[in-house]
């Protein structure tokens, strides 16, 4: 029985499978249209933001890492000392998220009925921070200490080998907080995985306030009003950053492959990974001919790829389906958040390329060190 | 309080020249004088004397921007602690780690320090989470989540820098991996996109001895230069610009209407 | 812009009281430019200065040639990983010559592991494989790694010089210095 179920598990967690899942359920649970919202109630999706859907998620949550706890393959992951923030992160990430939901989904409700938000006050009702706020602060601090004094009383800081520069440990993994990056890296070449999305990350996240001209939902919680670019949100830090960290953290052993959660972490596990460039196979599988000398003729249909993914693709929205869209916000933001958005969905993509057809690069100039 | 001629201690010591000295409104029991000690304290005057009610909830900002300030404060402490015991040297490094724990008494200084980071990590992304949550990023507060989102790379990129310190597999390996990201960089990076066509004839400009990636390391590969430039980096040149950036973020909270909530 | 200057009468000075200290336009404009050079020469000249520290002249690095035995005493096709630890280079030799591969992986620099039962190098960080030869199959890595110049010494042993690389995606292991015959 729980066999069979650590099996199930084991093949839900492979990558096609839980980032498909993942990724074909998010706008049923951050429901971004009236359709989504309308299966959202329908399938009684929105009680995962109830209390009952917290000590749902809190149980699921639990039994994977107390199961896990006596597995004898993944006691050995879940209990390196460096991977105890991944669980704290797991557990704070999925019970700030409930609360946020939790509330919003209260709030949405007062406003629909013409109330004001739940957080609301009378602005001359002020409360003094001394003692109400300063108290608080010295109380939270006191406990966060005691909790830090105990986990590092518990837990050993660990040291490995001393370093050794000509053996590479297998696995050698990122900082658990960069791990989201690392899987990336899998997918893009370095200077894109490396330099070009974290630094889009950093600029689009500042950007945020600038491109999300929304002015409903501020200073309370609510999902309604705004629920467009919470979903966008959403994916991108839940889906794209965090679970890349789990997928990181506890899916991935030896040479970098993909092990499940129960998986016995085999070094010589072989997983055929022939990567075709698009330029082969346009030029070798389908045409025959061989690739061309000139790498711009070689490397021509990638460019073309490209440029209608990040240029004409956002030109022919802009005129269609985005009209009203493109014509409330204006050119400039328009093209930002196209630039941001279609680079973040790129990732998906790209994955999916790679896992369907093997597709290694769109464009591959390794002469030039260029490729995507 | 039965008898109105014996005053309490603590009353008493409020009346004292020391405690008059150093608050001046005494002790804080009527409403001027609690709002007097907000104010006229260096420290506490970071708050407003008034706030919303809401704002005092820890369903509403749950805490983590003041855990991530306090994390820092821990940090600093710990860390400073660490430097009387550590030498950034290839020689030295591992093993100073080691004596740290077993010579000192009470030896969990590292552990508050590597903890205390990765928890930082976490109270600054949920911080981030809060803050979007409640939609409080909208104007007139972009300003702010701009300064935030760089408070967040930077605490990233302290506990990134500190990674390397112990000198260990775990340590090199992920400074190895991470610094060769740099090699990449376009234009700047000896292996990124760009860098060939920054040559006067046959000569490179951008080569392995002179890209971002040597800036970083202070040679070719991770070794004693890029221990100490890390080093350097963590204890002093990151938390500097941090520091700053905090002053900005806390002076913005307050310009920019205090805790948002709704209207 | 200039319409806005001309109606802009500088600060303090009246007519009347125009003399030989009054600024006219022109020698306003003259030193605007001359300040302004002084300006980025100044904010230039100590980027550069900093910039350029980053950089020192001497570098305390492990010597980059060594030698490698004799061309003798390498078995055909054989990946030999002796000078692995302190020189980073596997000595490699295949049917018709012996060339000195580099062990750092080109995708993000970890250190393959040589798998003799499988015939390949296989990097432990994100999984690329490289043929014997250093041609890559699999994995993320973008390009095949690096051989570097290799000669045989007066003393007939093998000298590799590590101050020299050859990529195969340029076309430089054609180059006589990137292999011996054997
Ligand atoms: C070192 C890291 C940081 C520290 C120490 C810090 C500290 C604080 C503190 C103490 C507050 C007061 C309210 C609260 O506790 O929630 C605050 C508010 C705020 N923080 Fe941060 N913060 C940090 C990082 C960030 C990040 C990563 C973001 C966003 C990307 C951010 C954006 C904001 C904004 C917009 C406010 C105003 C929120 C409001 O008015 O409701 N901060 N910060
Ligand atoms: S460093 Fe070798 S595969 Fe990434």
């Amino acid at each position: 029985m729980l066999q069979t179920i650590k099996d199930i598990i084991d093949i839900l967690s492979a990558p096609t499978v839980s980032f498909t899942f993942l990724t074909v359920a998010f706008p049923f649970v951050f429901p971004p249209t009236d359709w989504f919202e309308k299966i959202h109630r329908k399938f009684g999706i929105w009680r995962l933001w109830t209390k009952p859907g917290f000590y749902g998620g809190m149980f699921a949550i639990t039994f994977f890492f107390v199961v896990g706890y006596f597995d004898p393959n993944f006691h050995v992951t879940l209990t390196k000392a460096d991977n105890f923030p991944i669980i704290l992160m797991i557990y704070s990430m999925f019970i700030t998220i409930w609360w946020s939901m939790y509330q919003a989904y209260l709030n949405d409700e007062r406003l629909e009925n013409g109330l004001k938000p739940n957080e609301y006050n009378d602005p001359d009702d002020k409360v003094l921070v001394w003692p109400d706020l300063v108290y608080i602060e010295f109380i939270a601090l006191i406990l966060f200490m005691v909790f830090l004094i105990v986990w590092s009383i518990l837990v050993a800081a660990p040291l490995e080998e001393p370093a050794n520069p000509a053996a590479t440990p297998n696995p050698s993994k990122a900082p658990w907080y960069f791990l989201g990056l690392q899987e990336m890296l899998v997918y893009f070449d370095p200077w894109i995985a490396g330099i070009v999305f974290p630094m889009f990350i950093i600029i689009g996240m500042m950007a945020i306030p600038y491109m999300d001209i929304n002015k409903k939902g501020d200073g309370y919680y609510s999902f309604k009003e705004r629920r467009i670019g919470m979903f966008i949100f959403m994916y991108g830090w839940l889906v794209l950053w965090l679970f890349l960290i789990v997928i990181g953290t506890f899916f991935r052993g030896p040479n970098w492959n993909f092990f499940g959660p129960f998986e016995y972490w085999d070094a010589h596990k072989v997983v055929p990974l022939n990567n075709v460039n698009l330029s082969e196979y346009i030029w070798v599988k389908t045409l025959g001919t061989g690739l061309p000398a000139n790498i711009l003729i070689r490397e021509g249909i990638g460019f073309l790829v490209l440029v209608a993914y990040m240029g004409i693709l956002p030109i022919l929205l802009a005129k269609s389906w985005l009209k009203n869209y493109f014509q409330e916000i204006g050119p400039v933001r328009y093209t930002f958040i196209m630039l941001f958005g279609l680079s973040m969905l790129a990732l998906p993509i790209k994955m999916y390329m790679r896992w369907l057809f093997n597709l290694k690069y769109i464009i591959a100039i390794p002469e030039w060190f260029f490729n995507i | 309080m039965e008898n109105k001629n014996k005053k309490s201690f603590l009353e008493r010591m409020g009346e004292s020249q020391v405690w008059k000295s150093i608050i001046r409104s005494g002790v804080p029991r009527s409403r001027r004088q609690r709002m007097q000690a907000i104010l006229g304290s260096v420290f506490l005057h970071l708050h407003p004397a008034r706030i919303p009610k809401h704002a005092v909830k820890i369903g509403y900002t749950w805490c983590m921007g003041g855990l991530s300030f306090f994390l820092f404060i821990v940090l600093t402490i710990t860390g400073l602690l660490l430097m009387f015991y550590y030498r950034p040297t290839v020689e030295y490094a591992y093993t100073d780690i080691i004596d740290m724990a077993e010579q000192v008494p009470l030896g969990i200084m590292r552990e508050l320090h590597r903890w205390g980071a990765h928890a930082m990590v976490l109270t600054v992304w949920l911080h981030m989470l809060r803050v979007f949550m409640t939609g409080s990023y909208k104007p007139p507060r972009e300003f702010n989540w701009g300064v935030g989102v760089l408070l967040m790379t930077l605490t990233m990129f302290l506990s990134f820098t500190g990674y390397l310190l112990p000198w260990d597999q775990l340590a090199i390996w992920a400074i190895t991996v991470g610094t060769n990201m740099a090699r990449a960089h376009p234009f700047i990076g000896h292996e990124g996109p760009g860098a060939s066509l920054l040559a006067i004839g046959d000569i490179n400009l951008v080569h392995a001895g002179s890209d971002v990636r040597f800036a970083l390391l202070g040679g070719r590969f991770v070794g004693e230069a890029s221990l100490l430039r890390f080093y350097v980096l963590h204890c002093i040149g990151v938390p500097f610009i941090t520091m700053i950036l905090m002053a900005v973020h806390f002076w913005r909270i307050r310009k920019d209407g205090g805790i948002s909530g709704p209207l | 812009m200039t319409e806005d200057i001309k109606t802009t009468p500088p600060a303090s000075v009246t007519p009347a009281e125009k003399d030989d200290n009054a600024l006219g336009r022109r020698g306003f404009f003259r030193w605007m430019t001359v300040g302004w050079i002084a300006f980025s020469a100044a904010t230039g000249g100590f980027f550069t200065v900093i910039v350029r520290f980053l950089f020192p002249n001497v570098l305390f690095e492990p010597p980059q040639t060594f030698k490698a035995g004799f061309p003798n005493d390498y078995a055909s096709n054989f990946v030999d990983t002796r000078y692995k630890k302190k020189f980073n280079v596997w000595m490699v030799r295949d049917e018709e010559s012996i060339f000195a591969l580099s062990t750092v992986c080109t995708h993000l620099g970890c250190t393959p592991n040589w798998l003799g039962t499988e015939n390949k190098f296989k990097c432990p960080c994100h999984g690329s494989g490289f043929r014997m030869t250093g041609i890559n199959f699999e994995g993320p890595a973008p390009r095949p790694l690096e051989r570097y110049k290799i000669s045989v010494a007066t003393d007939g042993q093998i000298l590799v010089d590590k101050t020299k690389s050859f990529k195969w995606e340029k076309g430089e292991w054609e180059n006589a210095e990137s292999f011996l015959k054997v």
